[in-house]
């Protein structure tokens, strides 16, 4: 319950009004940019035994971006998993801009890209056919794969097997999949890891561009200096609980 | 940014990715399996193993059902089928396991598609290996085995092409339930073989029937249960997908 006070008690910041219930349009709403980009109502998640989600609640504000702090084991990972609909709460309830994340999951998703650790790419693909791939599940034309590719420094190697990459140029082909899918929800968990001071500088553009055009960010990181420079709040992930630690 | 698609987009001008349709799903379910195949024909671990596997199965029985030319005519059908279901297990398990390597599937499943698309495009790519396989390995046994096609040989594909897919859906739909436990490659086969017993039956019998060991009119009725098992399983294990794989 602290964690509800602190995150979303406060206006100014990554809290938004809470909408009506004839708000729930989406972003194709006219009003959409009033429902909130994250909604979680005593959100908790257990495995097994082990509560690692406790009685969540958060509201973040459309256009807001958010980092999410914690020790390894925190909940970080799951959080952001389970506001990819890829883990079900076990308790309460999660919205994206006003849909359930149980209920309207295929809503959520078309709303959502989530940048993972592990990358999410296919080894035996080439970096174009991943993207190829991520275009057609997605519904797009996938018109802008070499775009997205130039932009994060891949395009010299679009058409080599990702298995032959480095950490760091998977990373950034997630990061070529986030800029083509380009949702108004980004999920990242630590998008730094494994990046060169080049990647990070990229990542620092690409991250500063989205605050600029609105889209809404919550990020876990442990680069908290460097991420934090992005971000209207960090929250703090400890013991199951969710805190705003500072701004 | 330039990365960014065409399509609609929400105010703030961020992609939403459009309303699925059949059109939609039926792109998604070919591009998974045309993925899954691209896969299997750059790294042939599947191919490899199963046709290796197929072999030794037939020579092993045939050395060890010694030099009676009837009992070998006479086991034909079963050592076939015996051995295309064992090679199905390896082929199911392998396409989920692929998967799994880089967070891959993870990622497959933040798509704004049906949960059954990526049931029915891993599927087609297994029922289309396990056909291929079927269809070479169909002569070969009745060369060895001493067999022979009778008048109705138009129905021997029928046969593996029903067979192969029953097969399929079933080890389909267990590999995915199983993909993430650690005693996969043990649980896989016990789960599913219970399970997948009429349609080995059914395939057995009529392929005995189609090789002159049975009247050749009882193929048009195994033929029949085949198709009513394949369908009761597809249905099934379609609508139920999305349980096995949210966590």
């Amino acid at each position: 319950m602290a964690a509800f006070e602190a995150v979303s008690g406060a206006p100014s910041d990554i809290t938004a009004e809470r909408p009506a219930r004839q708000l729930r349009g989406g972003p194709g709403d006219a009003s959409a940019e009033r429902i909130p980009a994250i909604e979680l109502d005593g959100v908790s998640k257990r495995f097994g035994r082990e509560m690692v989600l406790r009685e969540l609640r958060l509201e973040m504000g459309a256009g807001r971006v958010a980092v999410l702090r914690g020790s390894n084991g925190a909940g970080k990972t799951t959080l952001l998993r389970m506001l990819a609909t890829r883990l079900r709460p076990t308790r309460g309830h999660g919205r994206v801009f006003g849909f359930d994340l149980q209920r309207q999951g295929d809503e959520v998703r078309r709303r959502v890209a989530l940048v993972s650790v592990l990358g999410g790419n296919y080894p035996v693909l080439t970096a174009r056919e991943n993207l190829k791939l991520a275009a057609t599940l997605s519904g797009l034309p996938g018109n802008d794969l070499d775009a997205a590719l130039a932009r994060v420094g891949l395009d010299a190697a679009a058409d080599t097997l990702v298995r032959t990459f480095s950490s760091g140029m998977k990373k950034r082909l997630g990061l070529a999949r986030l800029l083509l899918l380009d949702p108004p929800l980004w999920l990242m968990d630590e998008p730094y890891a494994a990046l060169d001071e080049d990647g990070k500088n990229l990542l620092d553009e690409v991250l500063t561009a989205a605050r600029g055009r609105a889209r809404t960010v919550l990020m876990a990181s442990h680069e908290l200096e460097r991420s934090a420079r992005f971000a209207d709040a960090v929250l703090e992930l400890a013991g199951g609980a969710l805190r705003r630690s500072g701004s | 940014m330039s990365a960014a698609p065409q399509g609609p987009r929400d105010r703030a001008g961020a992609a939403v990715i459009p309303e699925g349709s059949a059109a939609g799903d039926l792109a998604a379910v070919l591009a998974i399996a045309r993925k899954d195949l691209l896969q299997e024909a750059r790294s042939r671990a599947v191919t490899v193993a199963t046709l290796f596997f197929s072999a030794v199965t037939l020579v092993m029985m045939a050395f060890a059902m010694g030099q009676d030319a009837e009992l070998l005519r006479r086991s034909a059908p079963g050592v076939l089928w015996v051995a295309l279901a064992f090679a199905g297990v390896i082929t199911a398990a392998q396409s989920f396991q692929s998967d799994l390597e880089e967070g891959a599937f993870d990622q497959l499943l933040l798509y704004p598609v049906p949960r059954a698309s990526v049931f029915l495009g891993k599927l087609l790519a297994n029922w289309l290996y396990l056909a291929v396989l079927g269809l070479i390995m169909t002569p070969v046994t009745l060369v060895l085995y001493g067999a022979r096609a009778g008048s109705d040989l138009w129905l021997l594909p029928v046969t593996l092409a029903l067979g192969t897919f029953g097969f399929a859906v079933v080890a389909t739909f267990y590999a995915a339930l199983t993909a993430n436990l650690q005693a996969r490659e043990a649980l896989l086969p016990v789960l599913m073989f219970p399970v997948v017993v009429p349609v080995l039956l059914g395939a057995v019998r009529s392929t005995e029937a189609l090789v002159g060991l049975q009247n050749a009119t009882l193929a048009g009725g195994w033929l029949q249960l085949l198709a009513g098992f394949d369908l009761v399983y597809f249905v099934t294990c379609t609508a139920i997908f999305h349980l096995v794989v949210e966590e």
